[in-house]
């Protein structure tokens, strides 16, 4: 890799390499996506040479995965799992209707665009996306990562008030902790 | 001395419980006292969302209420529709159906493979079954052009024939599949560990199984025998030979066993389908799809899926959509009323072992 | 449907029949029986049928929303392993006062359909004390699953849809500049009937 002044701090580029080759998924199969998950991780397809797991907890996880459509029961679910995961970390949407809905257009229950409630860095499109799909969605990630442009959760922080005010408007009932980072 | 009880969530980010799904456990010590399900974090409405489309957009909807196996929800559509109108469905369609339906119950079986050994904390069975369930998608992939959703099956037959050499590409697959299946067994079925986990626990009482609505392979794991291929035989099942395996016992074990067994029969389900399967249409002819008038009237239909009896209750008007669709998924009662009544007195690392099981799927229950 | 053997059913009809003097019984079809009861007779009915004509199977519970006659009806699918015939049980409840009684004293699922029926369309089970929040979540305004519930409506009001491509433009034009590739003769035609 040749230095270059442009991208940064010399630290950044160590750091950024180090992290885009340890990706680890929180495990929760938010929608039906999760079924690809399997096969992606499994034998066939094996991930985890990208450097690509699943972990258990939300707080050793990097990449909160989306595999699907949202209900808003699950949305505040997944803002307290995201808000509870350590920097860095990523939201990659998985599937037509994180996307635009696909086609839950017109349903009462799930949210339509993922990137209005949390900071998406990657979407993969596709109803369902296919493991290579998925791979190369986490590849795309990478090279994010690696070019220091996935600052989803800088946006998040920054423009916390704006996600809110969306997240408020659908989510009625707000009973949620402040996590203070 | 009474230990002190806790109230734990289990769930819905828990990488044991199968899908999207909460169980509430009151646990004194680490035995549950009480527990209580919590769904609808994947609720779509499905069955409003049939209700603004016609019967044939329906098809993309419904497959997607069952994501490990999604066929049997379209079959069920297709004959709720054929029942109202008293369509008739051709021979061959018929039998290109069951195909489908048992390439995906083995499909599911080898999924639910993958998680049961997972939950007792055997990593090495899913790297198996998962990597060997792909040969089946791979089928699936050809014949459809979907690998998890297919679309294939609609109302008056099948969307499009075998391809050329499908059938001889489906009995190599078996072959294959049935040869791995000694190994699975010395890996997983023979497994001091899983045995030791799974007998004596999430027993359900055999004198209650049939009145608590219970299903599918945790009702034969009961030793009793039913089965909705042969209570109520459906498109060609009735022509087939196949024995539908039981298993004394109602435990974890029992459960698994009858799995494992019913996977042959699957196999010699698939071989007999194709050694009979007679040429001539694939469908019959339908209407133009945007302007199906379905004629007034009602039908329950139901198709045995990997986890047991999938009924479809549909309504029609007279109209071009729907006036109701209700599914009723065999977890809609395993995940929510026999779960909360089997799970007192369990251990609570066996919680997501029994759910697994059971096969609750959480999509079924709130679709 | 083909002529079929359908005696056991005859037999279960009038047996039905007999017992039940205002109900409507009707064989469907082999295998089918649909009875048609005042809504009082319900609980009765099923009790009967499921001690006295081995019907111990709830299949399914549910409900079809009647807005023209402003009605709610509810339908019992009750199963016998031994005869192996399925039975409609279906009546008919007022919908602005949408109330019955539960059945949870017979099957004990019949809590789950009873849960989400008062949900999805506001029936209120009397006897049911667990008719608490079940699939929805802090749910405002009328039960969707009633035919007066716009979704489409409630879904453009409240959440942000992106708007979609209008045009409705062959977007491979651009695709194949982007990969410097040329679209095929037989191809074109294709794009331009489907456009049509």
């Amino acid at each position: 890799m040749i230095y270059d002044k442009s991208s940064g701090k010399i630290v950044d580029i160590i750091k950024n390499y180090a992290r885009k080759h340890s990706l680890w998924i929180v495990a929760y199969g938010t929608g039906c996506g999760a079924i690809e998950l399997p096969p992606t991780m499994t034998s066939r397809y094996d991930a985890e040479r990208f450097g690509i797991r699943g972990s258990a907890t939300p707080r050793q996880a990097d990449v909160l995965l989306i595999t699907g459509y949202l209900a808003v029961k699950t949305l505040k679910r997944v803002i307290r799992t995201y808000e509870q995961m350590q920097d860095p970390k990523y939201v990659i949407g998985f599937g037509s209707c994180t996307i635009n809905g696909g086609m839950y257009w017109d349903s009462y229950n799930t949210v339509k665009a993922l990137d209005r409630y949390l900071p998406v860095d990657v979407y993969i499109n596709g109803c369902m996306p296919r493991p290579e799909a998925v791979i190369s969605g986490f590849i795309e990630l990478q090279k994010l990562i690696e070019a220091g442009k996935a600052n989803g959760a800088k946006k998040y922080k920054e423009n916390l008030d704006w996600y809110r005010e969306n997240q408020r408007k659908v989510i009625k009932n707000w009973k949620m902790p402040d996590y203070n980072w | 001395m009474r230990e002190k009880e806790t109230t734990l969530y289990l769930g819905p980010q828990h990488p044991g419980v199968t899908g999207n799904m909460m169980v509430k456990l009151k646990v004194a010590g680490d035995t549950v006292v009480k527990a209580e399900t919590h769904v609808g974090y994947l609720h779509r409405a499905f069955e409003k969302l049939m209700e603004q489309r016609t019967w044939m957009q329906s098809f993309p909807i419904v497959c997607r209420i069952c994501v490990p196996e999604p066929d049997p929800n379209e079959e069920n559509l297709a004959r709720a529709i054929e029942e109202i109108e008293g369509r008739e469905v051709p021979e061959r369609a018929k039998y290109i159906r069951v195909m489908i339906l048992e390439l995906s119950r083995l499909a599911a079986y080898m999924l639910w493979m993958g998680g049961q050994a997972g939950t007792a904390g055997l990593y090495t069975v899913p790297q198996w079954s998962v990597g060997d369930r792909d040969y089946i998608i791979d089928l699936f992939e050809e014949l459809t052009g979907g690998r998890i959703y297919h679309m294939y099956i609609w109302a008056g037959g099948v969307r499009r024939d075998l391809p050329e050499g499908f059938a001889d590409k489906v009995l190599r697959t078996m072959d294959y599949l049935e040869s791995r299946l000694p190994e699975y067994d010395k890996l997983f079925f023979e497994n001091a560990i899983f045995q030791k986990r799974a007998k004596g626990v999430g027993i359900i009482d055999k004198d209650k199984a049939l009145e608590w609505g219970v299903v599918g392979p945790p009702l034969r794991g009961c030793g009793i025998k039913h089965d909705v291929r042969i209570d109520e035989p459906y498109e060609v099942y009735d022509k087939l030979d196949f024995v539908v395996p039981t298993h004394e016992g109602g435990d974890v074990w029992s459960r698994a066993m009858v799995r494992r067994q019913e996977m042959e029969q699957s196999i010699s389900i698939i071989r007999q389908v194709i050694d009979k399967m007679p040429a001539g249409e694939y469908y019959n002819k339908v209407p133009n799809p945007l302007n199906w008038y379905v004629p007034e009237g009602d039908a329950y239909v139901k198709t045995e899926s990997a986890r047991g009896e999938f009924g479809y209750y549909a309504v029609s008007d007279g109209g071009l959509k729907p006036r109701r669709v209700h599914v009723r998924g065999p977890a809609y009662v395993h995940g929510v009323s026999l779960l909360e009544k089997i799970l007192v007195g369990a251990n609570i690392s066996d919680v997501a072992f029994i759910m697994n099981s059971l096969g609750v799927c959480p999509p079924e229950i709130e679709r | 449907m083909k002529t079929q053997n359908i005696n056991i059913e005859k037999e279960i009809a009038t047996e039905i029949q007999n017992t039940f003097h205002t109900a409507e019984v009707n064989i469907k079809r082999n295998k089918r029986i649909e009875v048609k009861l005042r809504n009082d007779l319900i609980p009765p009915f099923l009790s009967y049928a499921k001690n006295y004509l081995t019907f111990n199977h709830l299949a399914h519970f549910s409900c079809v929303d009647w807005i023209e006659q402003n009605e709610f009806e509810l339908v019992y699918i009750i199963y016998s392993y031994e005869k192996g015939v399925i039975v409609l049980a279906k009546t008919r409840i007022d919908r602005e006062k949408a109330e019955f009684v539960t059945t949870r004293h017979l099957w004990y699922q019949a809590e789950t359909y009873e849960r989400e029926l008062h949900e999805m369309f506001g029936i209120n089970f009397k006897g049911n004390d667990r008719l608490n929040e079940f699939i929805l979540e802090d749910w405002e305004g009328i039960p969707p699953y009633r035919r007066d519930f716009d979704t489409v409506k409630y879904a453009t009001d409240n959440f942000y849809t992106r708007p979609g491509r209008e045009d409705a433009k062959d977007v491979r034009e651009n695709v194949t500049k982007i990969n410097k590739e040329e679209i095929p003769e037989f191809a074109k035609e294709y794009s331009v009937r489907s456009l049509k």
